[in-house]
């Protein structure tokens, strides 16, 4: 072995393992093979919550510096943190415990501040805010729970009554169980016609968001109105012809001069009224809708008006419920 | 009893072998061309093995740990896992294992042979200790090399595991990520603990083999069973240090 | 060129060594009982006896490579087994197989124990190695390993390299076992020549009569660890011991073989 080339050898891979662990250090921790001090900070609090030595020091969720001991002090519990050199902490950034887990691993959150404020210095004690405690947001959670238990139960025995196909909530149980992924798609549909409101698109946004759009709506409601007296002439065709059938004559003549037909259009004419009330009505119903938020209970009124409409329309063929809901709510 | 006695008089025997060694010290810069054939023969030509056993300890550290970390979703993690396992762990006593094996052994060889052919015997007569020219030129050899071996182990290994961990399809996590994690957790102490475990295995493994070569009795059979006595000492002597460092490490962090 | 050794300080410097109820054990096993003996500055003084006699042994005593379990050896007036005395005492064994650094060549061999010493620079040591090497007429071995080297060459290496050492008392273990008997008469010559030119103290232990007869001044035997005869080489050429005359000049008798005698002797 000639010995010119086993020194190079060595030293050469000498080097290189002085590199490799440069090359190390440097992507670690900036070329320090052992880290730079940062300067100490003092947090007072009331209760740690058990936040320990090596726990995170974090500003807005990035890591800045870790707990370095902590000591009980006079009637409060002091934490001392070391914090990486080049982080600037102004003197109203507040500390606080927070938890970054269930499993109870704390760390200590810092917020930042006004960045014009003068910067703490080693050995600054920082301002800190009582902590708050996860078993008492779970407590409190607790009770809210409970709360909102007994106020769906309200609930329900209010949806609870009527409908042939058992209360509301079985029913739109059923219908969202058949038409999942309908419904998903007027979700999206409706997000996108929501956005769209908001953004004053379309004509419910410009109606929404545009107060010259009243009047035309308006005229659309008369408008509705005399849709509603061609429903009217409509629906009384209809009973009629439903009358001709359930007796059987076939001719216009013995409706009008029927006893019994008489009384049935007398029936047919005050459902027609009601019906007309309810569209009347409903133009509030659609301006609570928009602007009012109590819209669970509007829809509420809608889906029983919508209840109803199926009971009547029931042997007009299949129609799907999403469609009634839909048609319903707009 | 006897067992135990013969481990004390062991112990007691590598030491006052540091001893004397040590005692040699101011010896050491004369003897440099000797200490840099020991650094070629125990760093430069352990390095192959070295690369290629890391790399793929790595890769397998990686494979294992994203089969497992999957069912609890903490794929994201590997590379905290392999940087860490190899950095404190693995890089450290696995080159330690190798150094044992492939140095350890050697020397043991030719220190036993060397006493049983009377070399040894011949080297006292001419009253230069063989402390002083064969013990001290490995030892700080060994002390250079077992760094450099350990930093390229970790390494490798770390760069095995992101490949594994890049390519293989059940984990998928790019190397960026993997290096991101593999940063965000550790601390440059932890690179120094391994290599500081390093530092004293391979103390260890060429004192003791040192010792059990300088001590054979008999003929070239001997010379056998010292470097097999030598090579599951030193691999016992890793494993059981390797628990109190690490313990002594932890508590000095 | 001049003679290194003869012109150096130590020649006349040279020791005498004195053992004394030297008894050694190993285990139960007594190797050497109560052995007392006086090598007189500047002799050649040979330890014969036959195989597994503890003439060996009683060599490494004096190197100070075996401690006696009691008794002492002293080399002048320093005790052998104290480890500083090699720092009084310039002292070299030539090992019965050479016992030559494997992992240097034959140069490297000589120079390192005047390296190790800085008793020279490099150049004072090539002179001192070459002249080493002529002395034994091994100048074109010098770049060889011991590995490629036969018997004979071996032992004059590593009597080369005792005298690269400038000893002040020399050993020699077995000089001309396992060699033809021209290298074995070439061996006798070597040590007595060095002795003459150095005037330095020669133990020399063999087994071979011709060599202790030929160049000793004095002679022990030693038998089954402890010395049978002691005395002048002239006592042994004809020895009154039937044993010791045996043992010097052995007859060869097929009517009545020893192996037989020692079947008997064991039954």
């Amino acid at each position: 072995m000639n010995n010119t080339s086993q020194t190079i050898r060595v030293g050469l891979f000498f080097l290189l393992g002085l590199a490799l662990a440069w090359i190390t250090f440097e992507s670690l921790n900036g070329g320090r093979i052992f880290k730079q001090q940062g300067y100490t900070l003092v947090a007072g609090f009331a209760n740690l919550k058990g936040l320990k030595t090596g726990d995170e020091v974090r500003m807005a969720g990035v890591k800045v510096g870790a707990v370095k001991l902590t000591r009980l002090a006079a009637h409060r519990v002091e934490a001392l943190i070391t914090i990486e050199p080049g982080t600037k902490i102004p003197n109203d950034a507040v500390a606080s415990v927070e938890q970054s887990s269930l499993l109870g691993s704390n760390y200590l959150g810092v917020t930042f501040g006004t960045p014009t404020n003068p910067l703490l210095q080693d050995g600054d004690e920082i301002k800190t805010k009582p902590t708050v405690d996860m078993s008492e947001v779970i407590a409190q959670l607790g009770s809210l729970g409970s709360k909102l238990e007994s106020v769906i139960g309200e609930v329900g025995q209010a949806l609870g009554t009527g409908g042939e196909n058992g209360n509301l909530f079985q029913r739109l149980d059923q219908l969202v169980t058949a038409n999942g992924p309908k419904l998903t798609e007027t979700i999206s549909n409706l997000q996108d016609i929501t956005a769209k409101i908001k953004n004053g698109d379309g004509t419910l946004g410009r109606l929404v968001n545009d107060p010259k759009m009243h009047d035309e709506l308006l005229a659309t409601v008369t408008e509705f109105k005399s849709a509603a007296a061609d429903a009217r002439t409509f629906m009384a065709d209809s009973k009629t012809i439903v009358a001709d059938l359930k007796s059987g004559r076939g001719t216009i003549g013995t409706l009008l001069y029927d006893e019994t037909t008489a009384a049935n259009l007398k029936i047919s004419m005050q459902n027609i009224r009601d019906v007309t009330t309810k569209i009347n009505s409903g133009q509030g119903t659609l301006g609570k809708l928009l602007a009012d938020d109590q819209l669970y209970r509007d829809a509420q009124g809608v889906m029983k008006k919508a209840d109803r409409a199926l009971d009547g329309l029931s042997d007009q063929g299949p129609i799907t419920a999403v469609g009634i809901v839909a048609n319903a709510l707009f | 009893m006897k067992h135990l006695l013969a481990i004390i008089d062991s112990i007691g025997c590598a030491l006052v072998l540091l001893w004397r060694s040590a005692k040699h010290l101011g010896t050491l810069p004369r003897q440099f061309p000797r200490f840099i054939e020991q650094c070629y023969l125990i760093g430069y030509t352990s390095l192959p093995i070295v690369t290629i056993l890391l790399f793929f300890i790595g890769c397998v550290l990686a494979l294992q740990s994203g089969y497992s970390m999957e069912n609890f979703g903490a794929k994201q993690f590997i590379g905290t896992l392999v940087g860490l396992t190899m950095a404190r762990e693995l890089g450290p006593v696995m080159v330690a294992i190798l150094v044992a094996g492939r140095v350890g052994s050697a020397i043991t060889a030719e220190l036993a042979s060397m006493k049983v052919y009377q070399e040894i015997d011949a080297l006292v007569t001419m009253n230069i200790p063989p402390e002083r020219i064969l013990v001290l030129p490995r030892l700080a050899a060994i002390l250079v090399m077992m760094p450099v071996l350990t930093i390229i182990a970790d390494l490798c290994g770390w760069f095995g595991g992101a490949l594994v961990s890049q390519f293989t399809h059940s984990i998928s996590v790019d190397s960026e990520a993997y290096f991101t994690a593999l940063k965000a957790y550790m601390k440059p102490h932890d690179i120094t603990d391994g290599l500081i475990k390093a530092e004293v295995f391979g103390f260890v493994i060429v004192l003791v083999c040192c010792h059990i070569g300088l001590s054979t009795r008999g003929g070239p059979r001997e010379i056998g069973a010292s470097v097999t006595k030598a090579v599951v000492t030193s691999l016992i002597l890793i494993l059981v240090l390797d628990y109190f460092v690490t313990k002594a490490l932890l508590l000095a962090t | 060129m001049t003679n290194p050794f003869t012109a150096s300080p130590f020649v006349g410097k040279t020791f005498g060594v004195t053992v004394e109820h030297l008894t050694k054990r190993y285990g139960k096993t007594t190797v050497l009982a109560d052995v007392s003996l006086e090598v007189r500055p500047g002799e050649i003084f040979c330890i014969m006896g036959p195989s597994g006699s503890g003439k060996s042994v009683l060599l490494k005593h004096v190197a100070g490579l075996e401690l006696p379990t009691s008794g002492s050896v002293r080399i002048g007036h320093f005790d052998a087994a104290d480890p500083a005395t090699r720092n009084q005492v310039h002292l070299a064994l030539v090992f019965q197989a050479g016992a030559l650094f494997n992992s240097l060549s034959v140069y490297d061999n000589l120079a390192l124990y005047p390296r190790e010493h800085r008793e020279a620079d490099e150049a004072g040591i090539r002179d001192r190695v070459m002249h080493a090497l002529q002395i034994l007429s091994l100048e074109k071995a010098a770049l060889k390993f011991p590995a490629e080297l036969s018997g004979g060459m071996k032992k004059r290496v590593a009597i080369a390299r005792a005298l690269v050492m400038e000893p002040q008392l020399l050993l020699y273990d077995e000089p001309t076992s396992e060699l033809d008997p021209v290298m074995s008469a070439t061996l006798t010559e070597i040590i007595a020549t060095l002795r003459e030119q150095t005037a330095v103290t020669s133990i020399v232990v063999t087994h071979d009569s011709t060599l202790a007869l030929n160049i000793a001044d004095r002679i022990a035997v030693l038998m089954d660890g402890r010395i049978r005869a002691t005395g002048p080489t002239a006592d042994f050429k004809h020895h009154s011991d039937p044993v010791i005359a045996n043992f010097l000049n052995p007859v060869i008798d097929l009517q009545n073989p020893r192996f037989k005698q020692l079947e008997q002797s064991h039954e």
